[in-house]
Parts: structure tokens; C-alpha cells; sequence
């Protein structure tokens, strides 16, 4: 290793591609053109709305179009995937807001890249989300959805994607894989240790895919197909959801979701705000994890039922003037019979700084660890404590386009070595 | 008398013309008929369509039905005219989620002041050449009143950090004498000095029509159109 850099010297080629490929394009993003660019952007934005009966009914389109570039050690960590540890993606991100009268409200994100999270596989185009919102009654609180959506679930969907965003990753809790599979139910202790790499025996080829077969506690936003409610009291709101899919559910199967339709997945959030800076909210989930070809694993005289993930959450956040601050914390439950129960505690919190109108700085403090299982008579933890920093500053260049930088120190669950880094770069151009 | 007879003298002298001058002052004074006006009407664009307000990871929302800003433009006399003795003040509000005006033109040195009137948060900015700044999230009980003065002439794009439909335009003039359309496109601009200038009215940020007039030292408008 390189005494004076952080990072080995082979990195260097990999890292130089995909950040001179990101500088390029930033530096290209503050030139006259791009001023001008930037005025005819929103002439674009002005262009893509569309409205009918006297605007009562109206439709806009908008989109980002996002550059990331990523260096980490391997195995890298998290939910993205790359063979020799460097990664270039691009994403083209188109949403639609459509206000039909004051009562309903339709919503969609389709995406084109190369897999829902960051990895080397062919280019795909997805419907991610699309829903509609009804809000009948004059009151116009009381609300109910329909459609493939975000969880209501934790504070972090409200500011997943890359514009908002001050990270290029999400937190641990939202994509930290765990030792728990969805395709194959644990049959004893040992085989759940082996998953959680904690005891050899796994193949090397199981190794090698183990990013399709492995859940985090809640992936991403978790866009499943379902319906909920929600309604404000005084400070108060609440929402409810019934979703076809767990809060671990990968991306694959949320596209799949009639797998879990003897299983729905039901979820809650009650979130208070004494006042505009201040917001807190605990939720709560229970659903079955494993997907519907896991069931000739199941053990005997058990069903899919069996096999739930119970979730309990709380967060806080408070934002004034150029800070923000965002914690969460999650207790997640995987219920194994004749194993026992997989229990789990993940936290983080996250702190934004705007330190001029263009500049931005954030922090991220991440931890996760496992609770005992019964191993052969004797309690051991069913995983390894993780914990991730993550210290990224931001760089709006225009209204339009925003240049990002990460850098992740995580300690555990890379082994063999005690600790893992990541440097990741992200260009928005948003229309 | 209490002046000695050489500075009698002198005084005597200076008189007549620091009376006339009085007078003519006095006379400007009691009799606004004096100051020119110039009025017509601005072919205006069609008019934009309402922005859809992004509800997506709300979890309530009453919110969606936003008013319409039909489009405006800006009539204002170009010339060189003094800075203001004290700063004017003018106020952009933010109420139901939308800029009010939606277009403010102010002379340079004004003081902006930019009122929350909703029940969240807004996160005013600039990134315009002419004024760039972040007021950060504030509420609708902060005092004081977030404000920005704005001293180079040219337009300023101001938008919303947490709301992305936000959008308005700050027009800021190196003159006072400035008025905004009505949604018809007729304008009215008054108090004008008599001379010959150039009137101009701004449509869109690539759009700004130009016409030579001449003012006269009466009351009767003069009719200046922009087709």
C-alpha cells in the first residue's frame, strides 16, 4: 500500500476512469453552455407540463439523469455488485405527477439502467413505481393509495433518490446484507452461520451469487405493489399499508409480487411534529420473507407463514436554517422454526451541513449487530458487527446538475480484512 | 436687518433667482399633472400551465391545487436616474406552496424580504449571476423576516430547495420607474420626468421589446403599445 494514499495503488486505473469520466462531465456542467442549458431546462420543465379543463387536470413529467463512478475493495459492500471492484453506472430516471382535480393524484418512476442497485449487468428499463392517490372528502387529509410505492416505513424514502439525497449510498440498515436468505429457508444454526459467513463451509460458487440470495432489513424504499391509508391529526399522522412483498423483499421480487399474495406484508407509521423543525415517528412491520420458491426448504409440518419478518422502528428528524439531521433506528426479527429467532438491531444518523449556496457537506454514522442464536447448546451472534462512516460533501453546480463525492470506512462483514472502503462519485442533471 | 451692508448686498442679489427657483419648485410640487404618463398594452404569451406539486413520499397530503399565474411583463423607463436615498423594501411572499407575485421587479438596491406564509418549511435560493444565496429552512414564526438586498440589475431566478414546482423571477432595474401588466397585458406608468427615453417591456427571460419615447411635460398619456 502506498504510505501517503489511503488507498492501494492499483485502485488507481479503475478510480481514474470512472472519476476523470464524472470530473469531465461536471466540469462540462459549469461552462457558458450549461448556463444556458440551465434556462432552457426550465423552459423544458414549463414545456412537460400539460393541463386540460381549465387546469384542473394536469400532468408533468420531470426526470434526473444520473453519472456515478465507484471504487471500493472487494467483496464490496452493500448491495452493488462489481468483479474488480470498480464500477461505472448510468441511470435515467423519468417521473410523472399527475394532479387529476383536487381529490386524486397519479404518481410513476420509470428507470433505465442496469439493475435497481449499482452492478454489472445488462441495461434494463423498469416501472418502478406508479400509484395513485385518492384524497375523497373536503377535508382532503384522509387519503388512500393504490399501486407499487415507497414504505411508509422510516424516514429515508422521503429523500432516496439522487437529488435530494446527501449520500450516493443508502444507510446500512436499507442495504447492509445480512446472513438471512430469501430463497432457501435455514435449516439449523450452522447453515445460517455459514450464510453469515461466520462459518466455512460455503461454496465458492454460492459465494458468488450469495447478492441474490442474501435480504438487508429493509431494501432501499422498498418499492412493493399494495395499498394504504393515511390520515393527519393535529400534529399527528399515521399511514398504513398491506404490501405484496417484506420489508427485505429485493427488487427482483417486488416485479413478482403475486409470489405473496396469501401473504401480504403489513406495515405502519405514526409520526408526530410538535413543530415545523421537529419530526418523530416509530413504525412497525410484519410479513414473511422467504419468496414463494423456497418452499420445498421449509421444515417439516411449517408454511411460508412461518417464516415472518417483524420489524419495530423509530426516527427523528429536525432541519433549521442550513442544517439537517436525520436518526433511525430498527429492531428486525426473522423467525426460523426449529432454529429460532434471527434478531437483529441496525442504527444510523445523519447530519447535513449547507455551507454556501453551492457547497454542502454530510456525515453518516452507521452500526449494526446481531443478537445470539443456539449454536450447538451455546448462544452466538448470527452475524458480525458492521459498523460504516460515511463522509460525503456535494457540489451544486447549477439548479440543475449537483456533483457528489462519498467516502465509506465500514469495519466487519469483510472478510477477509477488517475493514472496507468505498469511494463513490454521483452527476445529477435533473430536468 | 441683521446682515452688514456688503453681505446686504450680495443677499439681495442671490434673491431673485433662489425665489424663482422656489417657485418652480413649489409649482412641480402642487401640480402632478407635470409628470408624463405612458400607457398601452403588451402582447403577452399564452398562458403556462399550473406545475404539479411531487406528493410522492408524503404520506398525508391536502395539498395539489395551486393557483394560476397567468403570464405578466414588466414596463419600465430606461435612462439614468438616481439611486434611491433609502433603500425601498418589497416582499415576496410564499403562500400555498407558490411564489406571490410570481414576478417582482424592484430597483437595484431593494431589499427583498421573503415571508413563509404556509404551515412548512421553504428553503429559499438563487444560483443567478445577478444574486446568488440560500436562506436555508425557515418558518413562518421566524423573525426576523428573511431578506436579501439585490444591487446589480438583472434577473434572478429564485426557487425552492424542498419544493421543486417553486419558481418565480426577481427582474431587478437600474431605474424607479417600473410597473407589471395586468393579466391583459395593459400597463399604466406614471409620475414619468419629461424627456425622451427608451421604454422597454420585458416578456420572458429571451423576450424584451424596446420603443423610443418622448415625454412630455403634461399630463396627457402617451400611448406606447407592444405588439
Amino acid at each position: 500500500m502506498n504510505a501517503r494514499s489511503p488507498f492501494p495503488r492499483r485502485w488507481l486505473p479503475g478510480a481514474r476512469r470512472a472519476g476523470i469520466t464524472v470530473l469531465v462531465c461536471a466540469a462540462l456542467a459549469t461552462t457558458r453552455a450549461e448556463r444556458r442549458i440551465d434556462d432552457y431546462l426550465d423552459r423544458l420543465e414549463d414545456l412537460l407540463t400539460i393541463s386540460a379543463h381549465e387546469g384542473r387536470a394536469r400532468a408533468h413529467l420531470s426526470g434526473t439523469l444520473e453519472l456515478e463512478g465507484y471504487r471500493t475493495q472487494l467483496p464490496a459492500p452493500g448491495v452493488f455488485e462489481t468483479r474488480d471492484g470498480s464500477l461505472l453506472e448510468t441511470r435515467l430516471t423519468v417521473f410523472l405527477d399527475s394532479q387529476l382535480g383536487p381529490h386524486a393524484y397519479l404518481f410513476a418512476q420509470a428507470r433505465a439502467d442496469h439493475g435497481f442497485d449499482p452492478g454489472e449487468r445488462g441495461a434494463e428499463l423498469r416501472l418502478d413505481e406508479v400509484a395513485l392517490r385518492l384524497a375523497p372528502g373536503p377535508r382532503r387529509e384522509f387519503n388512500l393509495q393504490v399501486g407499487r410505492f415507497a414504505t411508509v416505513v422510516g424516514n429515508w424514502a422521503t429523500r432516496h433518490l439522487s437529488w435530494g439525497n446527501p449520500f450516493i449510498t443508502a444507510p446500512v440498515p436499507y442495504e447492509l446484507l445480512t446472513g438471512m436468505w430469501d430463497t432457501e429457508a435455514v435449516r439449523s444454526s450452522n447453515m445460517l452461520l455459514q450464510w453469515a459467513h461466520l462459518r466455512p463451509g460455503q461454496s465458492a460458487q454460492t459465494t458468488a451469487i450469495e447478492k441474490s440470495l442474501r435480504l438487508p432489513i429493509v431494501w432501499g424504499p422498498s418499492y412493493a405493489d399494495g395499498v394504504m391509508i393515511s390520515d393527519a391529526f393535529g400534529r399527528f399522522r399515521y399511514a398504513v399499508e398491506a404490501k405484496l412483498g417484506s420489508l427485505s423483499s429485493r427488487p427482483e421480487a417486488w416485479r413478482h409480487s403475486r409470489e405473496q399474495r396469501h401473504h401480504p406484508t403489513f406495515s405502519a407509521r405514526l409520526l408526530w411534529r410538535p413543530d415545523t423543525a421537529w419530526q418523530f415517528g416509530v413504525s412497525g412491520s410484519r410479513g414473511v420473507y422467504l419468496r414463494e420458491f423456497a418452499q420445498d426448504t421449509l421444515a417439516a409440518g411449517t408454511g411460508r407463514g412461518d417464516y415472518r419478518q417483524e420489524v419495530v422502528a423509530a426516527d427523528a428528524s429536525y432541519a433549521w436554517r442550513h442544517w439537517q439531521v436525520w436518526a433511525e433506528v430498527f429492531g428486525a426479527r426473522f423467525t426460523i422454526p426449529r432454529v429460532g429467532n434471527a434478531e437483529t438491531l441496525a442504527w444510523y444518523s445523519e447530519l447535513r451541513y449547507r455551507f454556501t449556496p453551492q457547497w454542502s457537506g454530510a456525515l453518516r454514522w452507521n452500526q449494526q449487530v446481531y443478537a445470539n442464536i443456539l449454536h450447538r447448546g451455546v448462544p452466538t451472534p448470527w452475524g458480525q458487527e458492521v459498523w460504516r462512516i460515511d463522509v460525503a460533501p456535494a457540489l451544486r453546480l447549477t439548479p440543475h446538475t449537483q456533483l457528489k463525492f462519498q467516502y465509506s470506512l465500514q469495519r466487519g462483514d469483510s472478510a477477509p480484512r477488517d475493514t472496507t472502503r468505498t469511494l463513490a462519485t454521483q452527476l445529477t442533471l435533473r430536468f | 436687518m441683521i446682515f452688514s451692508p456688503p453681505l446686504r448686498g450680495r443677499v439681495a442679489s442671490a434673491l431673485p433667482p433662489l425665489l424663482a427657483a422656489l417657485a418652480v419648485a413649489g409649482a412641480l410640487a402642487s401640480s402632478p399633472a407635470s409628470a408624463a404618463t405612458v400607457e398601452g398594452r403588451v402582447s403577452l404569451p399564452a398562458t403556462r400551465s399550473t406545475p404539479v406539486v411531487n406528493q410522492r413520499y408524503e404520506i398525508v397530503t391536502k395539498s395539489g391545487v395551486l393557483s394560476t399565474n397567468p403570464p405578466v411583463a414588466v414596463v419600465y423607463l430606461e435612462g439614468q436616474f438616481p439611486a434611491p436615498a433609502t433603500p425601498p423594501v418589497a416582499s415576496m411572499r410564499q403562500k400555498d406552496l407558490t411564489f406571490l407575485p410570481s414576478l417582482l421587479p424592484i430597483q437595484a438596491g431593494t431589499r427583498v424580504e421573503f415571508p413563509n406564509l404556509d404551515d412548512t418549511y421553504h428553503n429559499i435560493f438563487s444560483f443567478s449571476p445577478a444574486k446568488r444565496f440560500d436562506l436555508g429552512r425557515y418558518r413562518a414564526e421566524d423573525r426576523p423576516i428573511p431578506s436579501q438586498v439585490f444591487d446589480t440589475p438583472g434577473l434572478v431566478t429564485l426557487r425552492c430547495d424542498i419544493h421543486e414546482h417553486m419558481r418565480a423571477l426577481i427582474l431587478v432595474l437600474a431605474t424607479p420607474h417600473f410597473v407589471v401588466t395586468d393579466a391583459d397585458g395593459r400597463f399604466r406608468l406614471t409620475g414619468l420626468p419629461a424627456g425622451r427615453y427608451t421604454l422597454k417591456a420585458w416578456i420572458d427571460s429571451k423576450t424584451t421589446r424596446t420603443q423610443a419615447v418622448e415625454l412630455p411635460a403634461t399630463d396627457v398619456p402617451v400611448r406606447a403599445d407592444f405588439p
